[in-house]
């Protein structure tokens, strides 16, 4: 039996040596299928978690699952995909070596790898550079051979730390549907970034890190919900049925006016047109405003009380250094 | 296994892209060639394919001895001087970066991610770094046998015993380089911590086969002034008049000599013994080497030295030598007489124990 949860993570706990407190008790669940968004100022612990669900860092206390096998199931990495930030390749390689390289880590045997390599290197437009060594490639075509390495061995569970790092914005987007394709085929796909406005449309679910602890964790729409709120505008001078209508502020823009209000207020927005229309106002914009995920990212910070929270380094329990 | 090949495969990539591993193997040809163009005539040696000769009447070609030179130079000289010394110091600068290379930030997690475990990964990639000197040390071995086999007939298949032997002999360095490699991720300081290992195990040799040599001398100086006192008491009782003055001032002599070679005999062997327990804990590198020389003089009836020095022309016995020759010889013969197992035994134990540690480091260190 298989459970929904492709990563199950309960009480990340990880000290550096010095005193460096990268995680401190993170607790989430990364449902498959899913493209899951893991968000955090610099020094946050993101990457750390991403390289302890890895194995390339040890934990100092975990309790947790991937794909159903305890983290740190070596075996279990076989079905992993994974493209570090800042990654440095064999600059001696070519990009279809490189592959190579990585897929016989994988144990995929030759034939196997020769076929999957062509196929990605199409994938991430990089087939007429394949027999190019990596070392002569910009960052943006290192990022797509990186892709097709964490892509190589066919995972069910792709992590993603920093995908778009250096890649050009037609680049970006092609990453982005390259995600949603990889959805489609019902991979799950963690992606760790800094571009809040790129895993904002392909996120179904994100987690905000803030010195190493877990301050929001939900679906954007979820989170984002308690500060939706709509807006009217309407002409003419300020309407005297306002103080009649309960939550509804009223601000001034030139000879216009703004009526907002905040939450799931369809009716009341209804009854703001009614009333204005039956004073013979001219109703000159409805719109529903929501939270963007970089107006929560920040309200997250705000309000974890880390005012120093985007500067870089992890929080620290005593001395600082890793 | 595939993961493991893939990492050899990667490891000879690598080298195989380094200036340096094909100025090396560029280098071996050429002392090859050097080798190779060495011959023998009636009248005796010819070198640079007959551009020079030097006139031997011990050794040119119809002598027994042409053989003995010929896997001298090879073993004594070209294996100890070009491959110990001067291919191995390429080779560390070649090999050192690997290890801090591997594991610097960005580069590890690709492989660390792997369904493959730290130890293996390790392993092979210690494996790659050997890669360097297996596949130097084979290229020049085969044209060495070829040579020797040209020059001289001697198709002696214990020539590519140099294989096996150069490599185990980087092995105890590199070993350290790995370890500094890890534990620092600094290329300069694994590459200096390995040259001053290295060196330090060459002295702590030469110093203990030294201070045996001058324990060796001063016991054989005290053996003659022995027998010289007891020849000089003899004399002074079969003497008579004014030559018994001088046979007791001569044995007098004779005393203080005995007692002066007895007190640096005995402060000798105070260092002697400290110096053979730290020789103990380093690995054979010299040793290790000469095993080969060893293998191919194992049948012979003299050594390639006896040749060099002349000795083996020589009419008069070994025991009219002075004390320091002699000493030299005993510790020679002391060297050339060490099993097999000593050398490479405690030499494979220290590697081992540099590996467990540094496996260690890798498997619980964070990248």
């Amino acid at each position: 039996m298989t459970s929904d949860a492709a990563i199950t993570i309960r009480d990340a706990h990880k000290t550096f040596k010095g005193g460096v407190q990268a995680l401190r008790g993170v607790s989430m669940t990364v449902n498959r299928g899913q493209i899951f968004g893991l968000l955090g100022p610099n020094g946050a612990g993101k990457s750390t978690l991403v390289k302890i669900l890895m194995t390339v860092i040890h934990p100092t206390l975990i309790d947790g699952d991937l794909l159903g096998k305890p983290v740190g199931h070596r075996a279990t990495l076989r079905r992993v995909g994974y493209l570090p930030e800042h990654h440095r390749f064999p600059v001696y390689l070519t990009a279809e070596q490189l592959l190579h390289y990585y897929g016989g880590l994988e144990g995929m045997r030759r034939p196997e790898r020769r076929a999957r390599i062509g196929e990605l290197l199409d994938l991430t437009g990089m087939s007429a550079w394949a027999r190019k060594k990596v070392g002569g490639f910009s960052k943006g075509m290192q990022q797509r051979v990186g892709l097709a390495q964490a892509l190589l061995h066919d995972p069910e569970l792709i992590l993603l730390d920093e995908p778009t790092d250096g890649v050009d914005p037609v680049g970006r987007r092609e990453i982005r549907q390259l995600l949603l394709h990889l959805q489609s085929q019902g991979r799950t796909i963690l992606v760790n970034s800094h571009i809040l406005a790129e895993l904002e449309p392909i996120c179904q679910q994100v987690a905000i890190l803030v010195k190493g602890k877990l301050a929001r964790e939900g679906t954007v729409a979820e989170l984002t919900a308690d500060r939706q709120r709509w807006e009217v505008e309407i002409d003419g001078p300020e309407p005297t049925w306002i103080d009649t209508l309960k939550g509804v502020d009223c601000r001034t823009e030139g000879t216009h006016h703004c009526l907002s209000i905040g939450g799931d207020a369809a009716p009341m927005v209804q009854q703001m047109i009614d009333l204005a229309r039956g004073e013979g106002r001219t109703v000159r914009r409805v719109e529903r405003i929501g939270e963007s995920l970089e107006d929560l990212f920040i309200r997250s910070l705000e309000e974890s009380g880390e005012a120093d929270a985007a500067t870089p380094g992890a929080a620290s329990a005593g001395k600082a250094g890793k | 296994m595939t993961a493991v090949l893939s990492i050899l495969h990667e490891s000879w990539l690598s080298l195989r892209a380094q200036g340096l591993f094909k100025l090396t193997m560029g280098l071996n040809l050429l002392v090859i060639v050097a080798f190779a163009s060495i011959g023998f005539t009636d009248t005796g040696v010819s070198m640079f394919f007959g551009l020079s000769h030097a006139d031997s009447e011990h050794v040119n070609a119809n002598s027994p001895w042409a053989k003995l030179l010929y896997l001298g130079i090879f073993s004594a000289i070209i294996v100890n001087v070009w491959l110990a010394w001067i291919a191995t110091g390429l080779a560390l600068l070649s090999t050192s970066s690997i290890f801090p290379n591997f594991v610097s930030q960005g580069a590890v997690e690709l492989t660390l991610s792997r369904p493959i475990s730290r130890t293996k990964i390790f392993l092979s990639k210690y494996c790659g770094g050997l890669l360097f000197v297996v596949m130097q040390v084979s290229v020049f071995t085969t044209g060495a046998f070829l040579a020797a086999g040209w020059r001289v007939g001697a198709w002696d298949p214990a020539i590519f015993l140099a294989i096996p032997l150069i490599t185990l002999f980087y092995s105890y360095l590199f070993c350290i380089n790995v370890f500094v490699g890890i534990w620092t991720r600094s290329t300069l300081t694994a590459l200096i911590v390995t040259l001053v290992f290295w060196f330090s195990a060459f002295s702590l040799r030469t110093a203990e086969n030294l201070v045996t040599r001058f324990v060796y001398s001063t016991e054989i100086q005290m053996q003659r002034d022995d027998e010289r006192i007891g020849e000089l008491m003899h004399q002074i009782e079969t003497a008579h008049g004014p030559a018994i003055t001088t046979f007791e001032t001569r044995l007098d002599e004779q005393q203080k000599s005995l007692e002066a070679n007895r007190t640096a005999h005995e402060k000798l062997e105070a260092w002697q013994g400290p110096l053979q327990v730290a020789r103990w804990l380093v690995p054979e590198t010299s040793g290790t080497i000469n095993l080969l020389k060893r293998s191919l003089e194992h049948d012979a009836s003299a050594t390639f030295e006896d040749l060099m020095s002349g000795e083996l022309f020589r009419e008069s016995p070994r025991r009219n030598r002075n004390a320091d020759f002699e000493a030299d010889a005993k510790v020679s013969d002391r060297e050339n007489a060490r099993p097999v197992w000593w050398v490479l035994g405690k030499s494979l134990g220290f590697e081992a124990v540099v590996l467990a540690a540094a496996i260690w480091l890798f498997r619980r260190k964070d990248f």
